[in-house]
């Protein structure tokens, strides 16, 4: 309902002052607040009770999408920003067709890339469209020492990330490789709702139009945002043919665990992987060939 | 005003703009929430974590030393210092078992959610850190669930000092007695026994509601001279003030309830009398301070708004040429605790019975409703009132029969359709007026079924899905006293204060609480017609008993019946008056007939030339009562009610379209065409809202929303991230049509509305969701009806 | 608690608030500006909370008053120009876009940042800038009319 009672609020201006501050509490007692989408929520439920907030609102450097040197976005970069980002295409419109669906107009113009990530709730989709392009998470800590993780090994499950207490992502990197497409769509019982089932597709194509690197990731899942290899194995080679799309989509449905909720039973949450994973596997391609 | 009115110069049946809007579009609406009194407390709940626990300990120690505290009430001290909820002013006059309960829970707590303490602080903030220092110690019971396993004789009880869990039981169909009722069950069987046709279906419909999107709130305050005033949420005030006043022990004098002129959405649910008020007006009482309690959603979830939740195992029997012939029901509420005040959970699902037959011609009937506790928070009235899930049945039914004869469904209705009214049904309801083949017929040429059944089978040929789907529904026009009485022990009586100041202002006085309807528009159009004035010149007063006339309730569509025409009478009182000084000044002897109120003025229509001001001969009789005409006096404000002979109806029938993706089960309502009548429109605009708003609510509940108890009886749904409301991107355009009959019953033929709207659509949309997959012969007898629902039966039937 | 200046409706508000207290609580208790509303109460869901935050859309129960420091928020209150109402409000009353008017405030900010944005909308684009505001009594219908309508009458009088 109403947060817990908070100590203090700080709102530094740098990068150092953020993780400066945050080194001075206990691990878990002060928060980096980023669009608070997600944290709000916490917070009010008394899930999360810091003693400190710090809001990164006023730090310029987490801020933006800069496509100069390889593509960076700005881990306090807002949905709204990344869905109207025309340099976000090819390999990596996945990340448009994410966040113009995420939650609604409001949360899109508060909600950050850096700030869903951190957080990795279960079933949003931001953690499983940057698992799926194969993001790689910049770190920083209060020593000034930086680091790079890879999407794979900065998702360590629902509400786990590699980013330890006292580092701040900073940014997200991405590749920009030619001939490549991503898409992601998601299925939830109301429009925009966090998914039952989400995929997300990334995939390059060699000379001949088939796939040579595929990287596929689902959200929704009970073990939150997660590869698929299976799939992933089964797409190379692929021209995009419905057949081959339909064979990789089966090969995933077989090696994940679905669950069954109120929303759908695992069954239906098969069928949604294979229906989505149609729908994604033809924009991915038709990204790469530069159809669309 | 943009509107104007029509030609023979009345604001009836005018889309005249809403006077509500102006503050509700700049922020300066006031509900309940807005209201601040000096010193103002704020008070927070402690609930139950379980739902069926002995309550060992409650301690409040740690609470009351927290900062901004200033008092924890609970279960032993409400018990001790007020009446149980279990007044005769809130009971029914109907045989049920009526649990005794309290503001809060004493003894043991009997669903997730049940209120324990109540936490009094300075600051809001500060009231839920306290609330969560509050330790309950509890020794949890066997709970009961499922209403059917709830009858077995070794069941958990709810109620200790109840036998057993069976709420309410009643057969309402052949007569009073056990012998008639035998009788009749044994020739309804027959007609089942001898027909061509017979369906059954179990159809279970999931516990659902209309969650009005302001949650409760109370504010109540006391003064040693006036007692006790409370702000509260409520549709009734005036039943609210005598249920205060009993519990509470005070003088009924000293109890005034406001419902705050802007409610935001009542739906029913803000019409019981809720334990919880009573809670914050005795401790107002108690600190001698104002104390304010505004619901979370989570509690609102957890607590109210759950309604539906019926499994009824309905048969029809019908000649194999379309001809219903017969209907056997057995009905099941779950009703959880039974623990709400006027309703007791169980006077939906009585009604819901009461109403099932629906606008077809039945030769016989055999129903039975059985009513069950279980420990589950207790039905809460929901608009379409406890008859969703029995239309439901009896649509589907309907439909089957169809199917299964060969007939078009829509062709089976019209057959079946009460050709002429009044008419009583089976269950003893009475139609009294209305051409229910007439609003068919409209419905069908806005329809254009033969083009659609082109267009589905062109739609197929490419493997796209279409269906059509329809439904109707009888609706209730107001509650007569005949069934309020019984039902609610309550008059259905209408009532209205008309006062016209002496610049020819009128004030209109109704003891009703509006939520949003756009009553003080619609009363407006009615006294500017009769008084030939602008509704800029009205002023309405409703919902507080301390200047208002008695009233049930915004309930039932009382405004348009009974509301709406009490006014009538009153401004007819009043034009009588009127008339009668204006003859006497102008020296000629007319009666009121012969007066024209037109343009702000009062016209003798025999010689124009005779005419007054309509604010000068107001203010003549106010200010100047001299010279009158003898037996006359002074002033011009009467209060008059409005009963109608008898119990009134509205109807309505809709028909929708849908498209089904085989693949997922993913479904899409194209279209929603309705044919209505509602009688006279006073304000076509404000109906077609009224319908649009209720057709969406009915699809919200039968595809989106579902409340869930795990079997712990843990309320999983208590928040709108899991209880999900339908958006406006998830449903379709509704088009409203009208082909309206006056109702002969009524000052201005005018019929209430909308209360019971949302129980055709669950019919209809199945309906149409079957149509469309008519190649694979699936069936839907369960809500809610979602996409992994219809996949699997897809899948079973082969289709994917 | 922390003293923040924060200007709403063209007007400052300087106050001492704890730092916990959510925006939605500051524009309503601290400010009096009742018109912005609460539903959900802490999910963020309902959008009833929606004001405007430098220009932008967003849910005042899902921010602390403490990070709307030095920031310009508008409101309900704040859409009118004395007694001219904006064409978004104008069309609402025409259209009957809202019944018992909970939702309402949240809805105009939305719709007018949204038109700000898409001047031009389908109906499919107005539904779906409308999914972060619930409405239960009006079924939606007439509040799509409404934003219909006032983009048409924005669009001629730009």
């Amino acid at each position: 309902m109403y947060p817990a009672i908070i100590e203090d609020y700080q709102r530094p201006e740098s990068l150092q002052e953020a993780v400066a501050i945050l080194s001075g509490y206990e691990p878990g007692d002060a928060i980096f607040m980023a669009g608070g989408q997600s944290v709000m929520q916490a917070m009010k439920s008394r899930m999360v009770r810091p003693r400190c907030v710090v809001d990164l609102q006023s730090i310029a450097e987490l801020k933006g999408i800069s496509s100069a040197n390889g593509l960076h976005i700005g881990a306090m970069t807002r949905y709204v920003e990344i869905a109207g980002a025309v340099e976000l295409a090819g390999a990596n419109a996945a990340l448009r067709d994410a966040a113009q669906h995420v939650g609604d107009r409001q949360v899109r113009n508060r909600g950050t890339i850096g700030g869903s990530c951190c957080w990795n709730y279960v079933a949003s989709c931001m953690p499983a469209v940057t698992l799926g392009l194969g993001a790689i998470f910049h770190l920083l800590d209060p020593q000034g020492k930086t680091r790079a993780v890879q999407a794979d090994d900065f998702f360590l499950g629902p509400l786990e990330t590699a980013r330890g207490d006292h580092e701040l992502l900073t940014h997200l990197s991405f590749e920009t490789t030619p001939r490549s497409g991503s898409a992601y769509k998601k299925w939830g019982l109301v429009t925009d709702a966090l998914p039952v089932v989400g995929v997300c597709l990334k995939l390059s194509l060699d000379a001949a139009g088939r796939c040579s690197a595929v990287r596929m990731s689902l959200s929704g899942l009970p073990a939150g945002a997660q590869r698929a290899p299976a799939g992933e194995a089964a797409l190379m080679g692929s021209d995009g043919s419905r057949e081959s799309v339909a064979r990789a989509m089966e090969a995933v449905v077989d090696s994940v665990e679905c669950h069954s909720d109120k929303w759908a039973d695992a069954h239906y949450r098969q069928q949604l992987i294979r229906t989505l994973g149609q729908e994604v596997a033809a924009t991915a391609f038709a990204r790469a060939r530069g159809e669309q | 005003m943009s509107a104007k009115p029509d030609d023979r110069g009345s604001w009836m049946g005018t889309r005249l703009p809403r006077k509500e809007d102006l503050r509700l579009i700049t922020g300066q609406g006031k509900y309940v929430a807005d209201i601040v009194l000096p010193g103002m407390l704020h008070a927070v709940f402690v609930r139950s974590d379980y739902a069926h626990a002995r309550l060992v300990n409650v301690d409040v120690s740690a609470a009351l030393e927290a900062p901004g505290v200033v008092a924890v009430i609970t279960g032993e001290e409400m018990k001790s210092h007020c009446r149980s909820l279990r007044q005769p002013v809130l009971l029914p006059n109907l045989p049920a078992k009526y649990p005794t309960y309290y503001g809060l829970a004493v003894d043991k707590v009997k669903f997730h959610g049940d209120p324990v303490a109540m936490v009094i602080a300075r600051d809001k903030y500060q009231a839920v850190d306290a609330a969560e220092l509050v330790v309950v110690d509890y020794e949890e019971l066997p709970v009961v669930l499922d209403p059917e396993a709830a009858l077995d004789a070794d069941a958990p009880r709810v109620h200790d000092e109840e036998a057993d869990n069976l709420m309410f039981e009643m057969t309402f169909t052949g007569g009073g007695t056990d012998e008639e009722r035998a009788k009749n069950e044994a020739e309804v069987e027959k007609i089942f026994q001898s027909a061509d046709v017979v369906v059954k279906g179990r159809f279970r419909v999931h516990r659902t509601g209309t969650t009005p999107m302001e949650t409760r709130g109370v504010l109540a305050e006391w003064s040693a001279s006036d007692g006790l005033t409370v702000y509260n949420t409520t549709q009734r005030p005036h039943i609210d003030r005598l249920a205060f006043a009993d519990i509470l022990d005070i003088p009924a004098e000293k109890a005034r309830v406001i419902a705050p002129r802007d409610m935001g959405g009542g739906f029913g649910l803000k019409a019981p009398f809720y334990r919880e008020s009573v809670v914050v007006a005795y401790a107002c009482r108690k600190l001698g301070r104002p104390v304010r309690w505004i619901e979370s959603r989570y509690e609102s979830l957890m607590n109210i708004g759950q309604e539906r939740g019926q499994i009824n195992t309905l048969e029809v029997a019908a000649s194999k040429d379309g001809k219903l012939l017969a209907l056997r029901n057995r009905g099941i509420a779950d009703v959880g605790t039974g623990q709400i005040g006027v309703y007791w959970g169980f006077v939906m699902p009585f009604l819901g019975a009461v109403e099932m037959p629906n606008a077809y011609t039945w030769e016989a009937g055999d129903t039975n409703l059985k009513v069950i506790f279980t420990n589950k928070a207790c039905l809460t009235p929901s608009r379409a009132f406890g008859h969703f899930p029995t239309r439901f049945a009896m649509e589907r039914a309907v439909d089957m029969v169809a199917r299964k004869i060969g007939m078009e469904p829509s062709d089976l209705r019209r057959r079946n359709l009460v050709p002429r009214l009044p008419y009583t049904s089976v269950t003893g309801e009475y139609y009294d007026s209305g051409d229910f083949l007439k609003v068919w017929d409209n419905l069908m040429v806005q329809v254009d079924l033969p083009a659609f059944r082109k267009e589905q089978a062109e739609a197929r040929a490419q493997g796209r899905y279409l269906g059509i789907g329809f439904g109707c529904g009888v609706e209730l026009s107001g509650v007569a006293s005949e069934l309020m009485v019984p039902m609610e022990n309550q008059p259905g009586y209408g009532a209205a204060t008309v006062r016209i100041d002496p610049r020819g202002k009128v004030f209109i006085m109704g003891g009703d609480a509006p939520g949003g309807q756009g009553h003080e528009t619609t009363i407006s159009q009615i006294v500017a017609a009769t008084f030939g004035i602008s509704p800029e010149d009205t002023i309405i007063t409703t919902g507080d008993t301390g200047t208002t006339p008695f009233g049930s309730g915004t309930i039932g569509a009382r405004m348009g019946s009974y509301f709406a025409s009490a006014v009538r009478k009153a401004c007819d009182e009043l034009r009588e008056k009127i008339t009668h000084v204006l003859a006497h000044d102008l020296g000629i002897r007319a009666t009121m007939e012969e007066f024209a109120f037109t343009e702000g003025e009062v016209v003798y229509q025999r010689d124009p030339s005779k005419r007054k001001g309509f604010r000068e001969i107001a203010e003549r009789i106010v200010m100047f009562p001299i010279n009158l005409p003898e037996g006359e006096v002074g002033g011009l404000e009467t209060t008059a009610f409005f009963e109608a002979a008898k119990p009134m109806i509205c109807f309505n029938a809709d028909a929708c379209v849908v498209e089904v993706e085989l693949a997922t089960g993913q479904f899409k309502v194209l279209r929603w065409q309705t044919s209505e009548d509602v009688g006279n429109v006073i304000n076509p605009m404000i109906v077609d809202g009224q319908m649009q708003g209720a057709i969406i609510q009915g699809l919200s509940n039968a595809i989106f929303e579902e409340f869930i108890y795990n079997d712990q009886g843990q309320q999983m749904t208590a928040d709108f991230e899991h209880y999900k409301l339908a958006t406006a991107a998830d449903v379709p355009d509704v088009k409203v049509t009208y082909a309206s009959t006056p109702c002969p019953h009524t000052p201005l033929g005018t019929r209430g509305i909308g209360e019971g709207r949302p129980s055709a659509v669950p019919g209809a949309l199945c309906n149409a969701l079957v149509d469309a997959l008519a190649p694979f012969d699936i069936d839907i007898t369960e809500l809610p009806i979602r996409p992994s629902v219809l996949w699997q039966k897809l899948k079973a039937a082969g289709a994917v | 608690m922390k003293t923040v200046s924060i200007t709403i409706n063209g007007e400052r508000y300087e106050e001492t608030v704890p730092a916990r207290m959510l925006l939605v609580d500051f524009i309503r208790e601290k400010c009096a500006l009742t018109g912005t509303h609460v539903a959900c109460t802490y999910e963020g869901v309902c959008g009833a909370c929606t004001v405007q935050l430098d220009g932008e859309a967003i849910k005042s129960c899902m921010m602390l008053a403490v990070q709307a420091d030095g920031h310009a928020v508008t409101t309900v209150e704040g859409l009118a120009r004395g007694a001219e109402l904006t064409p978004l409000q104008q069309a609402f009353k025409a259209h009957h876009g809202l019944q018992c008017g909970f939702c309402t405030p949240g809805i105009l900010m939305n719709m007018s940042e949204f038109l700000e944005k898409n001047p031009d909308p389908t109906d499919e684009e107005i539904r779906h800038g409308l999914v972060g505001n619930l409405c239960r009594c009006t079924g939606y219908v007439h509040i799509v009319d409404a934003v219909r309508a006032a983009a048409a009458q924005i669009r001629r009088g730009s």
